[in-house]
């Protein structure tokens, strides 16, 4: 259980950061919905799973909050990428980038001789 | 970084209650947008508020998850298991204080030994980077070193060795009177080269060492804690002077208190010159002499150079100096070790007698541990019902175990600072035992933070060690019966309970303890029935050295002899008389001694200087011959010897009138007296020769001054301030030291045998009355678990007496296990202590056999009181409580 956690809590983490990067500041609500559009509803994870990460981010000083008005004229609130987040954004799409590149190549149909 | 912080904002959380609402808010705003959401898709209201809710995963399950990141759960569930241990500490508070003294105890002593060994063993000297300083000595091949240097292979070693960056050497200890500032005091102090204080790296409190250009110069480096006593600290107390024994000395340097000399032990006060110390000193060798070893030398690594790289060079190193080294030294090697480490010769000892001690408080720790682990055992399965409630209710086995691993471990702590406390005491208790010694030593001991240190592992590592069988019984409670309120680990047809086995072990331990103790005991009784061969009581001294104020010879004879014509006529005073150094002093002078014109191998002879009455005084009996009378200064020697001497050189002839040959002449023997100690409490009767003082003076000096002895039939104290003002009315500059009384000065001869008798003595008792508290906790649990049993027993017809007796046989029946398993254990071991124990043989019969005799009766003592509650159950009463 605790494997998989990480990594999913890790792979979150990334995605919140880009959309909040691409989007702006969101909230909760919204996050989720983009997250899952993004991800062409693929990922169909609790809601519920996103405020733990959402708080761990603010934690650790990638994000920041503040209570706003939504589009629904609603309270809600509102998260947004502080100058860290937007450093941990690019370092960790880098580090993902290159992972997946090196575990292309032994995964690819020939592999390498 | 990020993690510090995190962590830093969850650590608020925690402590600072949380602002739930805020939370909460939030998630109703989530739930709202997405009820908006399906609402603009068509859903009711309800539909998506449901759908919402089952997206979301669960309102309490989102708001569980979001606590646990926003706090530290774990530490709020460790303050909850904190809080619980303390309530039931509180509820069982006489389990909680007996726990806590047993460790104290076992910790304190741990504590307190382990200071002894970090003292000697591990500390090093308070120079500067004591890790490259090394103390170089000579020692044959194979031979435990070390001796000392000549000033020529000082001057060799220094020129030709290449790994250290200096070296320095120093004379160990001689004596000097100082004055100038109130009565005059004998101090005790080093002569040094002008670069010692260099290689030292010494940090020195006020001023500074020698310079290359004072080898010679009349400077002198004090003590802090001289400069405390005698100057009160004087902050402008540099290039001020001080009297020297009568000769003027700047003083230019203070070193720290902690500082004593290299050695660490011998408690030197000053340093000056090597040169100006060997002009101080009547009689001193010349320098260049290659045959006086006298120098000890300190030399400091060169940077990058190791003890074994150093070590190496040793070996060539000798064989191109072997034409420096005396004739009686050829073959002999250089040989390094850390500075301020005990020289091989020493250290032996000392690490056995240490390691001993080690081993007994290790025990004395383990048997308060195992009480505790007891304790804690029937504890937990006194709360079995407890657990297992709490097992059906969903608790983790690790979440119960955790408290009971809790509570030992703060049980644990508590007794382990309770224990360092004791330990305070304890070495405050043993710097009353003076080390005798006629030089000034420093052993003191301080609980530092190595101590400290351990003693906190310790605790911890007690702790968890026997907070395990407890957690694991509380963990494991079987479940059926247990709810049922049945003794679950009770089941019938067990005849060994793991509480049975931990108090047969302590018990064992315990016997083993108590015959070190009994040994011990008597060693130090058989010690104090010793017949010294001279009277202690109503016998009090003083010593004086005139020389040191730089009497010639002839003055202090007359000196001595006023004074002592002084003392002789004091009122209550009944013999006056001088001597060098008082007997068992643990030795002083010794020469070999052949029959005149015989050729045969010398006999090794501990020699005494005395005056006329000096036997007298002392009580010791005059066998043959007579008395020192009148023999003229310059007339030919005379001796008296004791009757070993006598019967070792001239058996079964009268002595009288023969002649002896020493190095210092030919000796005709006037007189035999009786045998008496010369050095230590436990020898055996060795020759000893005296030689009339006024005689001995002409050629020789006494290195540790000169002893008053007087004898009186009234109060001794009453002789302290008159014999005082004695000696100052004859010199006021002249220096008393050693005034003590003959009883107190024995006292010290009995360090050893009361060292040990107490430290030991002490442990042992603690072992035991720990020992039968877990006896007597083991007992007094199994009649409280077979109450129902022993009501069934009595109303089946069963006597309270049959009923007690069979209590009793249960609990002598561990104890008899016990002995079997620790008398053997005992005996092995009193084989390895047989060089500490005085005039008893190892396998003494006395104690062998009382301690099996007293573990039991007091076993017995201990299961009195369950077997009579045992006897005193009322059947009616247990049968009802079902």
């Amino acid at each position: 259980m605790g494997e998989k956690t990480d990594v999913w809590q890790g792979t979150l983490a990334l995605m919140v950061l880009r959309t909040l990067e691409l989007m702006g500041p969101q909230h909760g609500y919204g996050l989720a919905r983009r997250i899952e559009q993004t991800s062409g509803e693929l990922l169909a994870v609790n809601y519920g799973t996103l405020y733990p990460a959402l708080l761990k981010l603010e934690q650790e000083g990638y994000i920041r909050s503040r209570w706003g008005v939504s589009d629904n004229n609603r309270k809600a609130k509102f998260y947004e990428l502080t100058k860290a987040g937007a450093k941990q954004v690019r370092k960790a799409a880098a580090e993902w980038e290159q992972t997946t590149a090196i575990l292309a190549r032994f995964l690819s149909p020939q592999g390498e001789s | 970084m990020r993690f510090l912080r995190s962590f830093w904002m969850r650590l608020r959380g925690s402590i600072s209650p949380q602002k739930s609402d805020d939370f909460s808010a939030e998630l109703e705003s989530h739930i709202a947008h997405h009820v908006d959401d399906g609402m603009r898709a068509g859903l009711s209201a309800d539909e998506a508020r449901r759908r919402a809710l089952i997206r979301l995963g669960g309102t309490e399950q989102t708001r569980q998850a979001h606590r646990d990141r926003s706090t530290l759960p774990w530490l709020e569930v460790l303050v909850l298991d904190f809080r619980t241990c303390l309530r039931s500490m509180r509820k069982h508070p006489t389990v909680a204080v007996v726990a806590i003294l047993s460790i104290a105890l076992g910790v304190g002593a741990n504590a307190t030994i382990f200071s002894m060994v970090s003292r000697f063993v591990l500390q090093a000297p308070p120079v500067g980077e004591p890790s490259t300083l090394l103390a170089v000595g000579i020692a044959g091949k194979g031979e435990p070193c070390c001796n000392s240097f000549s000033v020529p292979l000082y001057d060799g070693f220094r020129a030709q060795s290449k790994s250290f960056s200096a070296v320095a050497a120093y004379f160990d200890l001689f004596a000097a009177s100082i004055s100038g500032n109130g009565a005059p005091q004998r101090v005790w102090g080093q002569g040094v080269t002008t670069n010692f204080f260099d290689v030292t790296e010494m940090p020195m409190v006020l001023g500074r060492g020698f310079i290359a250009s004072e080898s010679r110069a009349p400077v002198v480096v004090l003590s802090e804690s001289l400069w405390r006593s005698r100057f009160q600290a004087d902050p402008h107390i540099v290039s001020n002077t001080v009297q020297l024994s009568g000769r003027t000395f700047t003083i230019v340097g203070i070193t720290p208190s902690a500082f004593h000399g290299v050695d660490q032990i011998l408690d030197a006060q000053f340093w000056i010159p090597l040169n100006t110390m060997v002009s101080m000193i009547p009689d001193a060798p010349p320098p260049s002499d290659r045959n006086s070893h006298w120098l000890n030398v300190v030399a400091r690594l060169r940077p990058g150079i190791t003890l074994d790289q150093a070590s190496a060079e040793m070996e060539p190193l000798s064989a191109d100096l072997a034409n420096i080294f005396p004739d009686s030294d050829k073959g002999f090697l250089f040989s390094l070790r850390k500075a301020g480490s005990l020289p091989p010769r020493e250290s032996g000892v000392v690490k056995i007698f240490l390691a001993a001690l080690m081993a007994v408080v290790l025990l004395v720790l383990a048997i308060a541990a195992a009480n505790v682990a007891n304790l804690l055992f029937a504890q937990a399965l006194s709360r079995q019902r407890e657990m297992a409630v709490r097992l059906a209710l969903g608790a983790t086995r690790t979440s119960l175990r955790r408290i009971v691993l809790l509570e030992s471990l703060l049980l644990s702590l508590a007794g382990g600072m309770l224990g360092v406390a004791l330990s305070l005491a304890a070495t405050r208790g043993l710097a009353a035992f003076h080390f005798p010694a006629p030089v000034p030593i420093d052993v003191s001991l301080a609980v530092g933070g190595r101590v400290l240190l351990y003693s906190f592992v310790a605790s911890v590592v007690c702790g968890m060690l026997l907070g395990a069988g407890p957690a694991w019984a509380a963990s494991h409670p079987r479940l059926a019966r247990a709810l049922k309120g049945e003794d679950a680990l009770a089941s019938p047809g067990r005849r060994f309970s793991l509480r049975g086995v931990l108090v047969v072990t302590q018990v064992a331990m315990a016997v083993i303890l108590l015959s070190m103790t009994g040994l011990f005991l008597r060693s130090l009784q058989s010690s104090s029935m010793i017949d010294i061969g001279f009277r202690s009581n109503g016998v009090t001294m003083l010593s004086v050295d005139p020389r040191l104020n730089g009497y010639s010879a002839q003055r202090t004879v007359d000196f001595l002899q006023q004074l002592r014509n002084r003392a002789q006529v004091l009122p209550g005073v009944d013999e006056a008389a001088i001597t060098d150094v008082p007997l068992l002093s643990g030795g002083n002078r010794t020469d070999g001694f052949t029959v005149a014109g015989k050729g045969d191998p010398p006999v090794p002879t501990d020699l005494y200087m005395a005056t006329p009455g000096y036997f007298r005084s002392l009580g010791i009996p005059l066998v043959n011959g007579h008395d020192f009378g009148n023999e003229a200064t310059n007339g030919s020697k005379v001796a008296i010897v004791n009757r070993d001497f006598a019967e070792k050189m001239f058996p079964n002839t009268n002595p009288i009138g023969q002649h002896v040959k020493g190095p210092n002449g030919i000796f005709e023997i006037i007189g035999v007296v009786g045998d008496t100690k010369s050095r230590t409490l436990g020898e055996e009767p060795r020759p000893i020769l005296f030689r009339p003082l006024n005689q001995t003076l002409t050629y020789e000096n006494s290195f540790m001054g000169y002893t008053l002895i007087v004898h009186t039939k009234g109060s001794t104290a009453a002789l302290t301030e008159p014999l005082r003002r004695l000696v100052y009315s004859l010199d006021p500059a002249v220096a008393v030291f050693n005034q003590e009384t003959m009883n107190a000065h024995i006292r010290s001869a009995y360090f050893l045998p009361r060292l040990a008798a107490t430290l030991f003595g002490t442990m042992g008792f603690i072992g035991l009355v720990l020992a039968l508290v877990g006896l007597y906790g083991v007992m007094n649990y199994s009649v409280s678990r077979r109450t129902h049993e022993i009501g069934i027993r009595m109303a089946l017809g069963a006597q309270s007496h049959s009923v007690r007796r069979m209590i009793l046989r249960q609990g002598l029946r561990l104890v008899a296990i016990a002995i079997v398993l620790g008398w053997p254990a005992a005996w092995f071991l009193a084989k390895l202590s047989s060089s500490f124990l005085y005039g008893i043989e190892p396998h003494d019969a006395l104690t062998f056999a009382a301690v099996p005799v007293l573990l039991i009766t007091i076993a017995l003592i201990a299961c009195w009181i369950p077997a009579q509650r045992a006897a005193s159950v009322d059947p009616m009463e247990t049968l009802r409580a079902e």
